[in-house]
C-alpha cells in the first residue's frame, strides 16, 4: 500500500514538504562549497548525507549544454515580420480574408491583412530568409535552429508569460531557471545560479512572478541583476564601511555567534548562518568583478554595440550574460522590452515603429553574443533561446493602422548553441502565418528540449508538492524536439 | 511451484514456433544488443500499454512470439520487409504515432529499427520480458478504509508516566521504549522568551522576563508550574496573540490581497478577512464554528457580518481576469477551492484526483467532482473589470444604525462619487479623441488611466487639468474604500442559483469533455454519511450546499478534522507536527510519531468545545514543551532527528517575527494599532523596477503605519517586501502548511546593507542614547539586552565596546556611526533570530 519512493521523490524533497522548518535544510549552495558541510557528515534528519539545495548535482545523462541564455522578447514579436517568410502575402495588404484568430480582442474569423512591412533576404549556407529587421543576426543563421510552429495555451500576456516561463498558465509555479537550478545546482558559489536582467524601461507585466520559484524554496528563484549601479540588491555596504569597517563588524559578529554556538554545537543551522555572512562578503567583491565590463577589450565592447546608443543597453546585458555564464551562472534571462505597449514588442499600434525600435536595439547584440561565444568556444555548451510569449496575427487589430494582435496559434522561436543544429528551420505555419500546421510544437516541447540539453530528463525531473509529482513539462510529459538536436 | 509449472507449460507451448523460426539462433553480440539496449527501451516506452492480459490494440510486446503474432492490425514486424513493419512505422510516426506522448529520440528509434533488421534477436532463455504494470490507484474498500487516519479517533488510555501532564506520559512511553532519556527543563529565562514568541510572535520586554523568571524559578531551580500557567493565561489575553496565530491560519488559506496576473489588482476589503481571523483567534472561537463560518457563513441560520466576512475564504485565490479558456478558468478556480479546503481542513490531497483517480490515496476521480459539486454554484470572483468583482464578490454588510442617518450618509456618498466622476469625465473628454485604439481599450482599467493622461500633459492637458484629474482619481479611490458607516462592504462568496447546472466528472480534467453526472458527496473512503443537499427555495441567494459540507467537516464524527487541527497546533508550537506532513494525512503522508497522543489530543480538543486556547494551555504546561533545546550525545546518536521529543528544537524566527523584533528592539514598533486596511512598507526602487509600472499598486503609508506589525503589510502577489520575502514568507498562490527555513547569503546582504536595516540601526542607536543615558557601556548593555532579552555577560558588553572603539580608531568613524554599526551587529546576532 505504501510506496517508499513515489515517482522518484527524494527523501530530501519529502523533508522539504514535511517540515523544512524543523530540519532546516534550506541552505544555499555556497555553504557546501565552503567545505563546512563536508565536515558535518549527517543532515538534520540524522539519516541522509547532508546535501544543500544549490550544490552542483549530477545530471541524468551527459549534458550537451552547461548554461542557458534566454533572450526573452516580451510582448510577442511578429514572426511573419522577422523569420517566418510569407512571400505570398506581399501584395495582399488591406485585403479582407477569412482567418480564425484569437488575441486580446477575442475570437475573430475575418481580418484585414497587414502585409509584412519588411523585405526578406536569404542568408548563410542554409539560405534562410530573414527580414531586414535583423541584418546582423541574419549572418548567424547557420548556427541557429528556427522553430516556426510554436504554439501556446494563451494569447493573453499575463497567462502566456507564465506559461513561457513556468509551463503553466496558472500563477504560482516555478520557472524554467528554477527547475534548472533545482536539477543541477550552481557551479559558482559566489554568484547567484539564476540571473534575470530587465529592460531599463521597466519589468514585464506580473513582474517577479515571471522569475519566481513558485512552490519551491526561494533559493531557486532568480536574482535580478542590474547592468548599471549596484548589480544586486543590497550588495554594497554603506560607504563608511567600505574600507576595513565591514570586515571588522563581520569579525565582531562572528565572535558573538561562535560564542552562542559553543553550547549548541549540534545545530548546523547556526553554523550555516555564520557561514552565510562570509559568503555574502565574498559576493560583494565577486559580483562587481563579474559585471565590470571595463575588463573587456574595446573590440569586444564594440562588437556588442556598446559604442552605439541605440543598442548599448542590450549590448551591455548580452556581454554581461557571457561574463556571467563564464563564471558558472547556470541561467541568464534577458528581457528585451519592458513596461507596456510600445516599450516592448507588443505592437498593437504602429507595427513599423515598434519593431524597428526593438529589433534595432537587439539585432547587433544578439549577433555579437553568438559570434563572441563561438570564437571563445563557448557556443557548444551554451544554449541560447530567443522568443516571446507568443507571435502576432497576420491581420490588423483595428480598422486603421498596422497593429497586430497576439497569436498563440503559431509563432517562431529560435535556439542556438548547446548541442542544437545550426542552419535548420523546423515546422511551418499556414500561408498567412496564422497558425502552425506542420510539426506543431508546444511550449512544453521547448522546455523539454532545454532540460534535455542540460542533461536532465524532462519526464523525470520532478518536485513533489501538494500531493503531486510536479514537472515543468506537466503530468503528461513531453519529448524534446529531437529534430533540432545535433 | 505453481510458477514453475506455468513456465514449463509455456515453454512446451511455444517450442514448435521456436523450432520453426530459422533465425532463432542469434549471435552473442545480437543477444547482448537486445539485453543492453532494446529491452530498456521496450520497458520504458512500450510495455506500459503493450503487456499483460489486455494489451492496447491487442499487441503484446513481451515475447518474441507475440510480437510476430501481432495485434489487431496484424503482425507487428515483417522480418522480410523491415520498413513496412507496423512497429517501425509507428515509432517513426509514419502510420500510428507511438508512443503517443511524443516521438522517441532518434537514438531509440535507431535501436529498435536495428533490432527489427537483425530479426528480433531474443535470448533463448528469456521467455517473456518481466514487466510489472503499476498496480493502479488504490481502491476504496474495507482494507483501505482501515488506514489509521480514515478511522474514527479512538479513545486512548493514558500510559503511566511522570511529567506535568498526559502529553508527557505518552511521550515518556516512547522514550522509555527506545531507551532514550529526555534532557532537563529549559531555564526560566529561555522558557519565558520561548513562550512569549510562541504565542505573540514578539520579543518579551527584558523587565517582563525578569519579573516572570522571579516568579517561575523555584529556589531549587525547578519551574513553578502554577506560575507557568499564569504566564500562559496572561499571554493568551494579549490581543497580539491573534496577530501571530492568525498569520499561521493565513498561510493555510493562501491569503493574499491581490489577484496576480497582468493587473495584479487589489482585492477590495480583503483585510476584513484578515481581521476576522485575528479576532477569531483572540476570541478563542470554537474551531468548528470557525470552519463553518468560512465555508458557509452566508448559509448558516443567522448570518452575521463576521460570518459573511469569513466567506472571503473563497476569494483569496488568484484570479485571471482574461482567461484564454473561460471554462477551464472556472474549473481552475474551483480546483483552488477544493485543494485549499481539502488540504487545510482534512489533510487530504483530493486535488490529485482531478484528472484521474488519485494515484496514492483511495480517492476516486468521482469523489473529486462530488466535492466540486459543493462549490459549483459559486460565482467566479469577477468577470473582468472592477465592477464585475463588486457585483460577484462584494456585499454590504449589515451594520446597525438608524435608517435616516444611513440614508443621509449614503446620499452624501453618492453625490461625492458622482461629483468626482463628472470632473474626471470632463478631462477625459478633452483627450478621448486623441487616444489610440489600444489606449482606449486599456482605459477601462483604473491602473492605466493616469499613465495615459500623463502622456498628454503639456500638450492637450495643462498641468492644472492633469493635477486636478489625479486629485479626483485619488478622491474617488478613497471614497470607495471608505463607504459611510453602516454601509461597510465586505469581500464574500456569492452563488448563482438561478440555473443550478449539473456537475460532471471531467475526462482527464478537461472541462470540454464532460462524462458521468455526479451529486455532491464526501470522500467515500472516509465512510461518510450521505450528503443531503436541500432543495433551493425560491428567492434563496445560495444553494445551501456549502453548509452541508461545512457541517460534515466540522463534525466530531469526522475522522480527520480534529486530528489535522491539533496536529497543526502542535506543529506551530514545536516546529513540526506529530504527523510531519500536516496537510497530507493520506498514504503518502508520514505516519504520526505518537499516534496515541495525536488521538488523545484530538479527542480532548473536541471534548473541550474545539477550544484552541485550551490546547495551548495543555501543550505549554507539558514537560515536553518545557524542555531545554540542549543537545545530548547519547540521545542524539539514538535519534538525531528528535522524533522521540527528547528535547525542544531550536527554531528560527519567521519573516514577520524578524521584522517585528527589529522594530521592537529599537523602540519603533507600533503594535498598538491593530486591524484595518493594509500598510505599505518602503520597498526599494530597484525592486519596484521589476514591475511593468514601477510602484503600481504599492502605496505610501504614514510613518507611524510603516512600523506596524508585519501581519498588516499589504500582500501583493507580484511584489513582496524584500525582507519578508527573503526570510521565507509563505507561498501566496497555494496553501502553505509549512514554511521553508532557508539560510542564504542574500539574507545576510539584506540584514547588513539594506536601506531598511541601516535605518533601523540608526533608530536603535538614537534609542540607546535616549534610553540608556550617556554611558556607552550602558548603551551597549541595553542594546544587547533588547535583542537577547537577557542580561548580557560582561564579556559580551566588552566586545561591543571594543568594536565601537576600533571602528573609530581604525576606520575613522564618528562615535555615532560606530555605535550605529554596533547596533547593526546586534540585530544580526544568531541569538536574536534563533530561539532556544
Amino acid at each position: 500500500m505504501q510506496r517508499a519512493n513515489f515517482c522518484g521523490r527524494t527523501r530530501r524533497e519529502m523533508l522539504w514538504q514535511a517540515g523544512a522548518g524543523f530540519t532546516g535544510l534550506g541552505l544555499t549552495a555556497m555553504l557546501d562549497q565552503e567545505g563546512f558541510f563536508g565536515k558535518q557528515s549527517v543532515a538534520a534528519d540524522g539519516v541522509t548525507e547532508w546535501k544543500n539545495p544549490l550544490a552542483p548535482r549530477k545530471p541524468h545523462f551527459a549534458p550537451k549544454a552547461k548554461n542557458v541564455i534566454f533572450f526573452y522578447c516580451y510582448g510577442g514579436p511578429s514572426h511573419i515580420d522577422t523569420f517566418d517568410y510569407k512571400p505570398d502575402m506581399y501584395g495582399m495588404d488591406g485585403k479582407t480574408v477569412d482567418v480564425k484568430t484569437f488575441g486580446r480582442g477575442g475570437h475573430r474569423s475575418k481580418g484585414r491583412i497587414v502585409e509584412p512591412r519588411w523585405k526578406f533576404k536569404q542568408y548563410g549556407q542554409c539560405g534562410k530568409w530573414v527580414s531586414d529587421l535583423f541584418p546582423e543576426l541574419a549572418t548567424c543563421v547557420d548556427d541557429i535552429a528556427f522553430l516556426h510552429s510554436m504554439t501556446a495555451d494563451s494569447p493573453i500576456h499575463g497567462s502566456a508569460m507564465l506559461m513561457m516561463n513556468s509551463g503553466r498558465v496558472l500563477s504560482g509555479h516555478p520557472c524554467l531557471g528554477s527547475w534548472v537550478n533545482y536539477g543541477l545546482g550552481s557551479e559558482n558559489q559566489d554568484l547567484p545560479g539564476f540571473v534575470v536582467m530587465l529592460d531599463p524601461r521597466g519589468g514585464p507585466i506580473s513582474g517577479a512572478k515571471n522569475w519566481s520559484s513558485g512552490y519551491m524554496p526561494a533559493t531557486y528563484q532568480a536574482t535580478v541583476m542590474r547592468s548599471q549601479g549596484d548589480p544586486i540588491l543590497d550588495l554594497s555596504p554603506p560607504g563608511d564601511l567600505k574600507g576595513g569597517g565591514q570586515r571588522r563588524i563581520l569579525d565582531a559578529l562572528r565572535k558573538y555567534n561562535e560564542q552562542h554556538q559553543q553550547s549548541r554545537a549540534d545545530n548546523s543551522n547556526l553554523a550555516a548562518r555564520i557561514a552565510s555572512y562570509e559568503l555574502a562578503y565574498r559576493m560583494q567583491s565577486e559580483a562587481p568583478e563579474a559585471v565590470d565590463i571595463s575588463q573587456e577589450t574595446q573590440e569586444t565592447q564594440n562588437l556588442y554595440g556598446l559604442n552605439d546608443k541605440k543598442c548599448s543597453a542590450v549590448g551591455r546585458q548580452c556581454l554581461l550574460a557571457r561574463r556571467l555564464i563564464e563564471r558558472g551562472v547556470r541561467m541568464v534571462q534577458i528581457y528585451s522590452g519592458g513596461a507596456h505597449n510600445d516599450a516592448n514588442w507588443d505592437a498593437h499600434g504602429d507595427l513599423v515603429h515598434n519593431h524597428n525600435l526593438h529589433a534595432g536595439e537587439t539585432d547587433r547584440p544578439l549577433a555579437a553574443l553568438i559570434k563572441d561565444l563561438k570564437q571563445r568556444n563557448m557556443l557548444d555548451d551554451t544554449l541560447i533561446i530567443w522568443g516571446g510569449e507568443f507571435g502576432r496575427q497576420p491581420t490588423a487589430e483595428y480598422a486603421k493602422g498596422t497593429g497586430r494582435d497576439h497569436n498563440s496559434y503559431g509563432f517562431t522561436m529560435f535556439m542556438a548553441g548547446g548541442g542544437i543544429k545550426g542552419g535548420v528551420s523546423l515546422g511551418t505555419t499556414d500561408e498567412l502565418g496564422s497558425r502552425a500546421v506542420d510539426d506543431t510544437f508546444h511550449v512544453k516541447h521547448l522546455h523539454a528540449t532545454v532540460l534535455h540539453q542540460m542533461g536532465l530528463d524532462p519526464n523525470k525531473l520532478s518536485y513533489f508538492f501538494g500531493g503531486l509529482d510536479n514537472r515543468l513539462v506537466g503530468v503528461e510529459g513531453a519529448q524534446p524536439i529531437w529534430d533540432i538536436i545535433s | 511451484m505453481r510458477s514453475c509449472l506455468t513456465i514449463l507449460c509455456s515453454v512446451l507451448l511455444f517450442a514448435p514456433i521456436l523450432a520453426a523460426d530459422e533465425r532463432a539462433d542469434f549471435s552473442k553480440d545480437d543477444i547482448k544488443f537486445f539485453e543492453e539496449q532494446v529491452q530498456t527501451i521496450l520497458k520504458s516506452r512500450c510495455l506500459k500499454c503493450h503487456s499483460g492480459n489486455a494489451p492496447k490494440g491487442g499487441l503484446n510486446l513481451t515475447t518474441r512470439e507475440l510480437i510476430l503474432k501481432g495485434g489487431e492490425s496484424g503482425a507487428a514486424v515483417d522480418l522480410k520487409d523491415v520498413g513496412n513493419s507496423h512497429l517501425v512505422q509507428a515509432i517513426r510516426y509514419e502510420s500510428f504515432e507511438m508512443p503517443p506522448v511524443g516521438k522517441m529520440s532518434p537514438k531509440e528509434i535507431g535501436v529498435l529499427t536495428k533490432w527489427v533488421e537483425l530479426g528480433l534477436p531474443w535470448p533463448r532463455k528469456l521467455q517473456a520480458i518481466e514487466f510489472h504494470t503499476d498496480a493502479g490507484p488504490p481502491p476504496v474498500n474495507d482494507e483501505t478504509k482501515k488506514f489509521w487516519s480514515f478511522q474514527p479517533v479512538k479513545p486512548q488510555k493514558v500510559p503511566p508516566g511522570s511529567g506535568n501532564n498526559e502529553i508527557d506520559a505518552f511521550v515518556d512511553a516512547r522514550l522509555k521504549e527506545a531507551g532514550v532519556t529526555r534532557v532537563k527543563p529549559a531555564s526560566a529565562e529561555q522558557l519565558v522568551r520561548r513562550m512569549h514568541y510562541d504565542l505573540l510572535g514578539l520579543p518579551p520586554n527584558p523587565q517582563f522576563v525578569a519579573q516572570w523568571v522571579a516568579r517561575i524559578r523555584k529556589p531549587n531551580g525547578a519551574l513553578n508550574q502554577k506560575e507557568v500557567s499564569r504566564l500562559v493565561d496572561q499571554l493568551l489575553e494579549s490581543p497580539h496573540y491573534g496577530e501571530h496565530w492568525g498569520r499561521h491560519w493565513l498561510d493555510l488559506v493562501r491569503y493574499a490581497e491581490t489577484n496576480s496576473y497582468e493587473r495584479d489588482g487589489a482585492k477590495p476589503f480583503v483585510w476584513r478577512y484578515r481581521d476576522y481571523v485575528i479576532q477569531s483567534f483572540n476570541d478563542d472561537k470554537p474551531y468548528d464554528q470557525f470552519i463553518t463560518e468560512q465555508l458557509a457563513g452566508d448559509e448558516i441560520r443567522n448570518p452575521t457580518p463576521d460570518s459573511v466576512i469569513a466567506t472571503a475564504f473563497y476569494r483569496l485565490g488568484r484570479w485571471d481576469d482574461e482567461p484564454a479558456d473561460p471554462k477551464l478558468a472556472f474549473y481552475d478556480d474551483i480546483d483552488d477551492i477544493v485543494t485549499t479546503t481539502a488540504q487545510t481542513f482534512l489533510g487530504l490531497t483530493v486535488n490529485c484526483a482531478r484528472c484521474h483517480d488519485h494515484k496514492i490515496d483511495p480517492i476516486p476521480q468521482k469523489d473529486y467532482y462530488r466535492m466540486v459539486a459543493f462549490f459549483h454554484n459559486v460565482r467566479r470572483y469577477g468577470v473582468r473589470g472592477h465592477d464585475t468583482v463588486l457585483s460577484a464578490s462584494v456585499t454590504e454588510i449589515d451594520r446597525p444604525g438608524d435608517p435616516a442617518t444611513i440614508k443621509a450618509a449614503m446620499d452624501r456618498y453618492n453625490n461625492d462619487v458622482k461629483d468626482a466622476t463628472t470632473r474626471m469625465e470632463r478631462i477625459e473628454k478633452i483627450v478621448w479623441e486623441d487616444l489610440q485604439e489600444v489606449e482606449k481599450e486599456d482605459f477601462q482599467f483604473d491602473m492605466n488611466k493616469i499613465p495615459i493622461l500623463q502622456k498628454r500633459k503639456g500638450t492637450l492637458l495643462n498641468d492644472k487639468q492633469f493635477n486636478n484629474y489625479v486629485n479626483q482619481f485619488n478622491r474617488l479611490k478613497k471614497l470607495r474604500e471608505n463607504k459611510p458607516k453602516g454601509l461597510a462592504s465586505a469581500l464574500c462568496v456569492k452563488e448563482d442559483v438561478v440555473n443550478i447546472r449539473p456537475v460532471h466528472v471531467l475526462t482527464r480534467g478537461n472541462p470540454h469533455a464532460p462524462a458521468e453526472e455526479v451529486a455532491p458527496g464526501f470522500p467515500s473512503v472516509l465512510s461518510p454519511p450521505p450528503a443531503v443537499v436541500p432543495e433551493v427555495p425560491d428567492g434563496a441567494a445560495s444553494s445551501g450546499r456549502r453548509r452541508v459540507l461545512a457541517r460534515w467537516i466540522a463534525s466530531p464524527a469526522n475522522p480527520l478534522t480534529a486530528r489535522v487541527m491539533v496536529n497543526r497546533i502542535w506543529q506551530y508550537h514545536f516546529g513540526r507536527g506529530i504527523v510531519r506532513t500536516p496537510s497530507d494525512f493520506g498514504f503518502q503522508g508520514s505516519k504520526p510519531t505518537h499516534p496515541e497522543l495525536l488521538d488523545w489530543l484530538a479527542a480532548r480538543f473536541v471534548e473541550n468545545g474545539w477550544s484552541i486556547k485550551d490546547m495551548h494551555r495543555l501543550i505549554m504546561s507539558s514537560s515536553t514543551y518545557q524542555m531545554s533545546s540542549q543537545g545530548n550525545a547519547d540521545a542524539y546518536a539514538a535519534d538525531a532527528v528528535n522524533d522521540l521529543l527528547w528535547r525542544f528544537d531550536m527554531r528560527r524566527l519567521s519573516a514577520e517575527e524578524i521584522r517585528d523584533s527589529i522594530l521592537w528592539s529599537n523602540g519603533s514598533l507600533n503594535s498598538e494599532k491593530m486591524f484595518g486596511p493594509s500598510i505599505y512598507t518602503d520597498i526599494p526602487a530597484a525592486v519596484k523596477h521589476g514591475q511593468s509600472r514601477p510602484g503600481a499598486g504599492w502605496g505610501n503609508s504614514a510613518p507611524e503605519d510603516k512600523v506596524r506589525r508585519s501581519v498588516y503589510i499589504h500582500v501583493k502577489r507580484s511584489l513582496l517586501d524584500p525582507l519578508i520575502e527573503s526570510f521565507d514568507f509563505a507561498d501566496t498562490d497555494q496553501t502553505c502548511p509549512v514554511r521553508f527555513v532557508t539560510t542564504q547569503p542574500t539574507q545576510a546582504l539584506g540584514m547588513l546593507n539594506s536601506e531598511f536595516i541601516l535605518k533601523q540601526a540608526q533608530v536603535f542607536s538614537e534609542y540607546l542614547s535616549q534610553s540608556a543615558g550617556g554611558s556607552l557601556k550602558d548603551q551597549v548593555q541595553l542594546a544587547l539586552t533588547r535583542v537577547m532579552q537577557r542580561p548580557p555577560t560582561a564579556q559580551e558588553v566588552q566586545q561591543g565596546l571594543d568594536l565601537i572603539v576600533a571602528l573609530q580608531k581604525e576606520d575613522g568613524l564618528s562615535p555615532e556611526h560606530a555605535r550605529k554599526y554596533f547596533c547593526l551587529i546586534a540585530l544580526n546576532l544568531n541569538e536574536f533570530i534563533y530561539l532556544d
